[in-house]
């Protein structure tokens, strides 16, 4: 089924993302959308339209035993999958990831509701595997005590006698700089100095790394590295 | 191969970490049942995994991308035949979007894309605007709409469309 006017296209896929189109209406809709990439383009502009109202949704931890079945269930396709081959599936998924954690880092930072839209600088800072474990943004130029939202995905465990320290990465060789200490917790304010802020704005990244308790005693990293990222300004 | 896919499987471990509650959250609101969200999330995320290499032909940002998935997956599972969903008092959400005021604003954050739909959705009637967030947010059918604000269903099907057209030509405009 072809739909030819425009504007019967333009009206059938804002229901369909709307979710109001149903029954065979919807299923003929979704036959259509599988070869009809302009379809597929409009019902893409009215996901995005209307995506904001997705902030409205509060989120809810869901139980382990649903990451465990959707792991065995695509733990049979990986076996299949491995016949033809998936070189640098987990790239695709890093990267995936990495803009998804921007968007969450972003939108949870703008909740707080700021008279204009300032510069903002977020870090996705990833582990070896360079999945996302933890994003850490601020506005930029901040006047006063600059404050880090950080947010930490995936309820890592800290050891027990060990701290976290937040440390930046001027670049051009410095040393790193301490930001304090953090937590395990998925969502984070920090408060530095306020003569970090300038020298935070033109920082290269950040990186984590694992502390006795109470922190280096060194004044420099003294543990292993968890996580680090790169500064995006946005 | 086998390393690879361990790989594989932990960067996509993450990427559930990541973006789960958020989405597990949008399940639960449209379906009002834990049980059957889960269920849902369970195959949304099988299907973001044997999809996501395709991705990048969609033209959305990733995550609207998989909460199309997700709300897609709750609404065929609500729309099976013989199932109901209990009544609801979905009032609290038309009082986040208040006719006045800063309200939009806030709700919905503040970047760009946010205050567009905002301020456009200032614009709409009351019974327009009313419709298309109820409908987005709980995955209202128009027939439930029209139980549920005792209007007939004609009258409902006709707020959706011109707001969703009204909604269109604003944000074209940019707000």
């Amino acid at each position: 089924m072809k739909y030819h006017s425009q504007q019967l296209r333009e009206a059938l896929a804002a229901e369909y993302a709307l979710g109001v189109l149903q029954g065979r209406s919807r299923r003929r809709f979704e036959r259509s959308l599988k070869e009809d990439p302009g379809l597929r383009v409009l019902v893409a502009q009215w996901q995005d339209r209307l995506a904001p109202l997705d902030e409205l949704v509060e989120a809810v931890e869901p139980p382990a035993r649903v990451w465990r079945s959707i792991r065995d269930r695509i733990q049979l396709r990986l076996g299949r999958r491995s016949v033809w081959g998936s070189l640098a599936l987990w790239r695709t998924i890093a990267l995936f990831s990495a803009t998804v954690a921007i968007a969450l880092a972003v939108s949870l930072t703008f909740l707080t509701p700021s008279r204009h839209a300032r510069e903002m600088m977020v870090v996705v800072m990833s582990g070896e595997d360079a999945s996302p474990t933890m994003t850490v943004s601020w506005p930029m130029q901040h006047k006063g005590e600059p404050k880090l939202r950080i947010r930490v995905f995936g309820h890592p465990e800290m050891a027990a006698g060990t701290a976290w320290e937040l440390w930046m990465l001027p670049g051009d060789n410095q040393k790193p700089v301490s930001l304090g200490l953090i937590g395990t917790e998925p969502t984070q304010e920090l408060k530095i100095p306020r003569s970090l802020g300038p020298l935070i704005d033109r920082a290269w990244g950040l990186a984590m790394s694992v502390e006795p308790s109470g922190g280096s005693p060194t004044g420099l990293p003294t543990g292993p590295v968890l996580y680090k990222g790169q500064c995006t300004k946005l | 191969m086998a390393r690879c896919a361990l790989r594989d499987q932990r960067a996509f471990a993450q990427l559930y970490h990541l973006t789960a509650a958020k989405l597990y959250g949008v399940a639960i609101r449209i379906l009002k049942r834990n049980d059957w969200a889960e269920e849902v999330l369970q195959e949304s995320f099988v299907n973001i995994w044997n999809h996501i290499v395709e991705y990048s032909a969609a033209r959305s940002a990733p995550m609207t991308w998989m909460t199309a998935i997700v709300r897609n997956r709750a609404l065929d599972w609500l729309r099976r035949p013989n199932l109901e969903r209990g009544d609801e008092d979905y009032d609290l959400l038309v009082e986040a979007i208040p006719d006045e005021g800063p309200g939009p604003e806030v709700a919905l954050g503040n970047d760009r894309a946010a205050k567009a739909l905002a301020e456009c959705l200032k614009q709409l009637s009351g019974n327009q605007r009313q419709t298309i967030v109820l409908a987005y947010s709980h995955g209202l059918s128009h027939g439930e709409l029209a139980d549920h604000l005792k209007q007939p269903l004609g009258t409902v099907k006709t707020w959706i469309r011109r707001g969703l057209e009204r909604l269109k030509g604003c944000m074209d405009r940019g707000g």
